[in-house]
């Protein structure tokens, strides 16, 4: 059998399954969250934000990707333990393992689902974003959103900061496979996340960290001479450590005793 | 002769240091409702998750429809179904989502998922969520998931564990059915003996990570089967005496009864006319014949002694 169908039988059940969960709901809400947030920000406090002056949309920008960014972790861990937990409740990962697909597809099928959620969030999060600040100019004229900007920034940003997040997804990813406890995984991953916070404020090896790459990666939006672009060193050491994490679970996943 | 569906050759387990399965050479006909009996913790569930590549034998060990398992697994679970301890079903899901997920992996029509729910008689509940289920639903969901393939052997590890008596029985049945109407081989494991008297063709008896008996399910019987003759009489005592005259040994004397070996049927109405001619009066005479049960304990306990 081809691989490709294997793959795609196994994400298409993989698909299915989280009908009628909350994770589907949670994909969507979590990505609205901020836009909301800034939304009522803009509609009840929109002449003070904007006394300054400039680009509203700018401001927009500003409220939306720093805040996402540093929310964005806890949203992964989340969604990393529930792609994983949903077998470990059911006692399902004896009955997907003993299906006729080969273990590598079935594990590949899991990671991909997994990317492809918080890919997907990301990009909603864009979306969400700029039809707050549609609306907020259709409703509130005098706040200028109608000056033009390059809104493309509302989806380019969020993808920079999933590749940055690869990285600790991967180690989330790892732990939630591996231990049926929820608060293990949870634990670890807001420790690191701390940690991060901790050691950046002045320790040298910071910038390996992983679980800052996509705060280190994306820069300070503020700075005249931004580019979204740059700092590539963060996404390279992102897709790099993501890479060597799942292919590690993958072999460990091959070889391993499913209970 | 009928072609070997599951073999396996020197299997031994480790976990750690605890050797779970010890040589063992399983070796399941075609056709068969194989039983594969041992008390809790004796490698059942080990043999079974072994013989599905949940864990991993050594190459050789475990040859499926003929064909070496590690080099062909994914053809070989394609021919297999399996059902293994407790239901691993999606609470969120109904009955008919949880076969339509399988369904998406393993690539069968549509169809498929009524016809399996109709074999297992799932179809009135096959909408309900599965959290609302019975264990008993449970159980047969577990199952139409294994037929989905309709495959050529089951695997079905304590299939009628922590069912009620109707439960069992409904398991039971779908079981003799799925064998002599659909033509499949069965591979199950159980602790209960009477459960796999009533069904098997051919068992293995496995404890302590040895198999102890391999073979048709009447080759367990002994050949020369020991009676014993249980008598209720009036006078206890005297009825003994009677009985020890006649050259026979008691295996127990109590207040009611006399209990006492024989080699057959035929000396029953002898010893009753002995009693009878001596005035005792003879309430019961009861013969019981060595069962399965105690056998299978016979057997399983002689490694404790």
């Amino acid at each position: 059998m081809n691989a490709a169908i294997a793959l795609k039988r196994g994400i298409s059940a993989e698909l299915y399954k989280y009908k009628r969960t909350f994770i589907l709901w949670f994909l969507i809400i979590g990505p609205a969250f901020i836009p909301v947030i800034n939304f009522i920000i803009f509609m009840s406090r929109g002449t003070e934000v904007m006394a300054e002056g400039g680009n509203p949309w700018q401001k927009l920008l500003g409220f939306s990707i720093d805040p996402g960014n540093f929310l964005f972790p806890f949203f992964v861990m989340i969604v990393a333990l529930f792609v994983n937990s949903i077998e470990h409740n059911s006692n399902t990962w004896k009955l997907i393992y003993t299906q006729p697909l080969s273990r590598v597809t079935v594990y590949a099928s899991k990671v991909k689902i997994f990317v492809l959620m918080i890919f997907m969030s990301l990009m909603l999060f864009g979306i969400f974003s700029v039809l707050a600040g549609e609306i907020v100019g259709m409703l509130q004229p005098e706040l200028g959103f109608d000056q033009a900007f390059d809104k493309s920034l509302f989806f380019s940003l969020p993808f920079k900061v999933f590749l940055c997040t690869m990285g600790y997804a991967s180690i989330q990813f790892w732990m939630s496979q591996r231990w049926r406890n929820l608060i293990l995984p949870l634990g670890i991953g807001i420790g690191g996340f701390i940690s991060f916070m901790i050691v950046s404020q002045g320790w040298k090896h910071a910038i390996y960290h992983p679980y800052g790459y996509q705060i280190l990666g994306l820069g300070n939006l503020n700075d005249p001479e931004f580019q979204v672009w740059a700092n590539m060193e963060y996404v390279y050491r992102s897709l790099g450590l993501a890479l060597v994490i799942y292919l590690l679970t993958g072999i460990d996943k091959v070889r391993k005793r499913i209970i | 002769m009928s072609e070997s569906i599951i073999q396996t050759h020197g299997l031994d387990f480790y976990f750690k240091d605890f050797k779970a399965l010890d040589q063992i050479n399983l070796d399941v006909p075609q056709g068969s409702i194989f039983g594969f009996l041992g008390p809790n913790g004796a490698g059942k569930t080990t043999t079974i998750r072994i013989l599905l590549d949940l864990f991993h034998s050594k190459p050789g060990q475990v040859k499926l429809f003929g064909k070496e398992l590690l080099q062909n697994k994914v053809e070989i679970l394609g021919r297999v179904g399996a059902l293994i301890e407790n239901p691993s079903i999606y609470k969120h899901l109904s009955g008919r989502q949880n076969l339509e997920v399988i369904r998406k992996m393993v690539d069968v029509p549509k169809s498929r998922i009524d016809e399996v729910l109709k074999i297992v008689r799932l179809v009135d509940n096959a909408d309900k969520k599965a959290k609302n289920y019975s264990l008993g639903m449970c159980q047969r969901l577990g199952l139409a998931s294994a037929l989905l393939t309709d495959p050529e052997l089951l695997i079905l590890d304590e299939p009628t564990n922590g069912l009620d008596p109707s439960g069992i029985i409904e398991m039971r049945e779908l079981i003799i059915e799925l064998n002599r109407e659909h033509g499949k081989t069965i591979f199950l494991s159980s602790h209960i003996l009477s459960e796999i008297e009533k069904l098997a063709t051919d068992v293995a008896i496995i404890d302590e990570g040895k198999i102890l008996y391999q073979g048709k399910l009447e080759g367990l019987k002994p050949e020369n089967e020991i009676i014993e003759l249980v008598i209720e009489l009036d006078k206890v005592a005297e009825g003994a005496a009677i009985i020890k005259n006649m050259n026979y040994t008691l295996s127990e004397e109590n207040g009611k009864s006399i209990h006492l070996p024989i080699e057959s049927k035929k000396e029953v109405p002898k010893i009753n006319k002995a009693l009878v001619n001596e005035g005792i009066e003879v309430y019961q005479l009861k013969t019981s014949e060595q069962n399965l049960e105690s056998i299978f304990l016979n057997i399983t306990k002689k490694l404790d002694q």
